[in-house]
């Protein structure tokens, strides 16, 4: 007997999204990164072509976070009062092919830092890493109108993956991209509908479709990750099917959901039966990322470099045969 | 075949059609467009139709309604005529439309709306309440039965009516008035059911004096015409908000505040508006009260359970169950409504919950249960009711839209009334331009003229396609307190003391509007496995007034991308067909007949729903493939 042949093919192949530029193409890095391209559903290689592998970012503040528990304060306390010292730490010491540096210090409900201090910040990275950026605002719609540009122009012909743009807000960014060569975030709340609105408000005033990553949000495993599981999985196959506002690459943003989950950093003494804590947090942030992987992230924003490490590895198993 | 057609020409519109040879002068004008009164719809019995014959050759039937004189200037009765060959037209004044703006248009479209259809006949003119004069002959020894079964015989000999049925009053009042009248009475008949009931029986000759009223009971807004039966003339309109507003916007509040409450305060809310509505008709054309002798309602379910006082507590609570969907004709005294005492009420039949006699009016208005072709009805009202289907099958969906197209919970929102701009352009150099009805200087803006404004915004680039005001696209565009609004009409030029304006809020509100229309819409599409393109005709119905640019409906994704000569605007069809029904029996029993054969499609058991809604909540749709030639015409501009 036969078996019957269930390999599927798709019209339409994910769009190839690069950030960071070399000298000769105007920048300071040393490689830049690829995502995209691939013209199947995840890690299905007997399907079709999946030219780039999934890549991991590592997170970096612009000041010394007072909430991030002691399981990763372990790692970072010695580097965070500097965004610079923190990137290289993350690239030179666990790996991360991109920093992902979030203005959270800029917050008007935190530190309240001016724009000034925050482009004082993407330069000190800059400098410090040669790997391609992600510069993420604070999420205060108005505060990341005043700081992204700033940043956008210290930043100026790195093709830096920008974030986010909203339904809400996008003028201002869509702008700064185009005049500044970047790449733009494009945040939704977990809405298979907003999240291709976003697009189209984009490409409407002129952002190239090539020029965007869906962020359609994230949740913690536990937290409502087959929610954003199905809405990434249905993007995907309409994107594959023709939808031209959907064929955008996907990211998943980690590190920030799991580490204010209960299940991550309550210590072993207080929930008896949970297990070592230094081992579930980590194995906790290693198993969320691995979900959105199979749903079909092209990037992931992580903070645990045991959890970095351990993603590498199946990412490794899964795009390398033999 | 080229000889049997002819050439027929209307003089005064300048109209000249070829049609085959044998079809009456007013299949020939209602094809060539021209407007020809006929209320008979081609019986031969109300002589309205008059034309006048200046050339060629015709067929006439002999008829009582033309006057010698006129026989000999030329007149024929335009549904007895046949063409037999070239011949041309003139329609005399008195068969021109008449009447106030409204109820023209109303008439016109009414028309409109039968001339595409093949075989299309109006409704026999057999109104549910009829007067008759009688000059009964005395008793005598040899005739010697009782009042009562002498009136009976009287007005049996004079129309064939099987069960006579009369109220205790009538009967005691029977032996003075036949009296006191020298036998000369007029009796008022009415149709209850199987039966006719004698209502009322007066002395001496009162047929001349015969109206009844047609009311459309919205959610939002309350519309009563007065209709003259003897003539079968609208004489006249008004409208006004429906007062249970205060008790909620939407009707589930409503249904929760009488379970509270008791559901006689919002009873007497809807009949306070009617009983106003009315006596400002009657007293405006110098009727009594007392001639009014029937009110035919068409409403939402709810509506008509509010009006009639029933319980409608089940309505809202699954299984959905109503009290009651085809409501007896009842004495319109019995709920409050002020006209003649012994007066009837009917309710048109609902469907079901959520889909009401409003529904089964508009269906019966637009002949889409005898329609070959597939055909939409989209009733847009505070729920957006959509029916698709043919003579062979009608299925139909309730989208809870909100009021927003009724100008209610819209700042600067108003009913289709005088003042209201209707008809809204910017055009390409940025300049506005506006109408009003009536022509009369600006109040605020109705259904018809937000829908235009919103695509006009739209394709100015002064909202986004998430209907985001873009504070600098415009100078119109203003912040009123850390909300964007923009400037229509500044105060200067109103008649009012206020800008008239479209706020942030009022946008979203309009597309949460349009996206729950255009949502209930697609799911009836995909639960009927078509497409948009196997839809040969869509009405579209609601009280926008005199217009709606079906274009710009288009443009906001309201209504599906179709090619635009199948839509067809047609009013408010709830009050047209209340009207058919009021005017003839027939029509009123192809009403219960479309309630019973149509089927129910709750959008509450379909999952997707909320999706649809969302992808709907763009301009024109998430989904823009479904859009193809407003997205042609937006990329024109990039």
């Amino acid at each position: 007997m036969n078996i019957p042949d269930v390999k599927q093919s798709w019209p339409n192949p994910i769009n190839e999204v690069t950030i960071g530029a070399t000298k000769e193409e105007g920048g300071t890095r040393s490689n830049t990164i690829t995502i995209g391209g691939t013209g199947t559903l995840p890690f299905l290689s007997f399907e079709g072509r999946s030219p780039h592998h999934p890549v991991i970012a590592m997170e970096v503040w612009d000041f010394a976070p007072a909430d991030w528990p002691e399981e990763l304060e372990k790692y970072f306390s010695d580097v965070w009062d500097d965004p610079g010292k923190w990137a290289k730490k993350c690239v030179d010491e666990f790996n991360a092919d991109l920093i992902c540096l979030r203005l959270q210090g800029c917050d008007p409900d935190g530190e309240n830092k001016s724009s000034d201090e925050a482009g004082e910040a993407v330069k000190r990275v800059l400098e410090s890493v040669t790997v391609p950026l992600i510069i993420w605002g604070c999420g205060n719609k108005e505060k990341d109108n005043e700081i992204l540009p700033v940043c956008s122009q210290t930043a100026a012909g790195e093709k830096c993956l920008l974030g986010t743009i909203t339904e809400d807000n996008y003028k201002t960014l869509v702008a700064l991209c185009k005049a500044d060569k970047h790449k733009l975030i494009a945040e939704s709340p977990v809405d298979i509908n907003i999240a291709k609105q976003v697009n189209i408000l984009a490409a409407d005033i002129g952002l190239a479709p090539e020029d965007i990553v869906i962020y359609p949000s994230t949740g913690s495993l536990g937290y409502g990750i087959e929610y954003v599981y199905s809405i990434m999985e249905r993007g995907r196959i309409a994107g594959l099917s023709g939808d031209k506002m959907w064929a955008m690459p996907l990211l998943a943003d980690i590190g920030k959901e799991v580490w204010k989950v209960k299940e991550a950093v309550v210590a072993e003494e207080e929930v008896p039966g949970w297990g070592n804590h230094v081992q579930r947090g980590p194995l906790w942030e290693a198993i969320t990322a691995l979900v959105y992987l199979q749903a079909g992230s092209d990037i992931i924003i992580m903070r645990h470099p045991k959890a970095v490490e351990e993603l590498k590895k199946y990412i490794h198993s899964l795009t390398n045969k033999n | 075949m080229k000889e049997n057609k002819v050439k027929v020409t209307f003089l005064s519109q300048n109209e000249t059609i070829l049609v085959e040879k044998g079809i009456t002068l007013l299949e020939a004008s209602i094809r060539a467009g021209v407007y020809v009164n006929s209320i008979c719809g081609g019986d031969g019995i109300c002589g309205k139709c008059k034309l006048i014959i200046k050339e060629g050759d015709v067929t006439a039937r002999p008829t009582t309604l033309l006057k010698r004189d006129e026989i000999k200037e030329g007149y024929v009765l335009a549904c007895q005529t046949e063409v037999t060959g070239d011949v041309v037209i003139e329609v005399p004044p008195e068969s021109r439309a008449k009447g106030k703006i409204l109820i023209d248009k109303d008439a016109q479209r009414f028309r409109a709306l039968y001339a595409p259809m093949k075989g299309q006949v109006f409704f026999k003119y057999d109104p549910l309440i009829q007067k008759i004069y009688l000059e009964v002959s005395p008793p005598s020894l040899q005739d010697n039965v009782s009042d009562h079964v002498h009136l009976y015989r009287s007005i049996k000999r004079k129309k064939n009516i099987p069960i006579l049925q009369s109220g205790l009053k009538v009967i005691r009042s029977l032996p003075y008035i036949l009296r006191d009248s020298d036998w000369k009475i007029t009796v008022t008949l009415g149709v209850r059911g199987g039966t006719i009931e004698a209502i009322q029986v007066e002395e001496g000759n009162t047929t001349d004096q015969n109206f009844a009223v047609a009311v459309d009971v919205g959610t939002s807004t309350v519309v009563v015409h007065l209709v003259n039966l003897n003539t079968f003339e609208t004489m006249d309109a008004e409208a006004t908000y429906n007062s249970q507003m205060s008790y909620g916007d939407e009707v589930t509040r409503r249904i929760i505040y009488a379970e509270l409450k008791g559901e006689e305060k919002l009873r007497e809310a809807i009949v306070d508006d009617i009983n106003n509505l009315i006596t400002t008709l009657i007293s405006r054309n110098n009727i009594r009260l007392s001639d009014v002798m029937a009110v035919v309602c068409a409403g939402n379910t709810a509506m008509i359970h509010f009006l009639l006082e029933l319980d409608p507590s089940n309505l809202r609570r699954e299984p959905f169950i109503p009290v009651c969907t085809y409501p007896p004709p009842i004495r319109a005294s019995e709920v409050g409504i002020k006209i003649n005492p012994r007066g009837l009420l009917y309710s048109l039949p609902s469907i079901a919950s959520w889909i009401g006699a409003d529904v089964t009016a508009g269906i019966l208005a637009t002949g889409l249960y005898q329609a070959d072709e597939l055909t939409m009805l989209i009733d847009i009202g505070t729920n957006g009711e959509i029916v698709i289907g043919n003579k062979d099958w009608m299925v139909c969906c309730s989208a809870s839209a909100g009021p927003a197209f009724e100008g209610s919970g819209v700042k600067s929102g108003m009913r289709a009334a005088e003042g209201a701009i209707e008809k809204f352009r910017i055009s390409e150099d940025g300049k506005i331009q506006y109408t009003t009805i009536g022509e009369a200087d600006p109040i605020g803006i109705c259904g018809s003229g937000l829908i235009d404004i919103m695509a006009e915004m739209f394709k100015a680039g002064i909202v986004d396609r998430s209907g985001k005001l873009d504070p600098d696209s415009n100078d119109r565009v203003r912040n009123v307190n850390g909300e964007l609004e923009f400037v229509l009409v500044p105060s200067s030029q109103t008649a009012i003391k206020d800008d008239i304006v479209i706020a942030q809020a009022d946008i979203e509100s309009l597309i949460r509007a349009k996206a729950a229309i255009f949502a209930g819409i697609n799911v009836l599409i995909r639960i009927l496995s078509i497409e948009f393109s196997d839809i040969k005709r869509i009405y579209l119905a609601g009280g926008f007034g005199n217009y709606l640019d079906k274009e710009n409906a288009i443009t906001l994704g309201l209504i599906p991308d179709i090619e635009r000569d199948k839509v067809q605007f047609v009013g408010n069809t709830s009050i047209l067909g209340a009207k058919m029904a009021l005017l003839s029996k027939d029509a009123l029993d192809i009403a219960y007949k479309i309630s019973k054969n149509i089927t129910y499609y709750d959008l509450i058991t379909y999952a997707d729903y909320m999706n649809e809604f969302m992808s709907a909540k763009f301009l024109p749709h998430t989904d823009v493939g479904k859009f193809p030639t407003i997205m042609r015409k937006l990329k024109r501009k990039f």
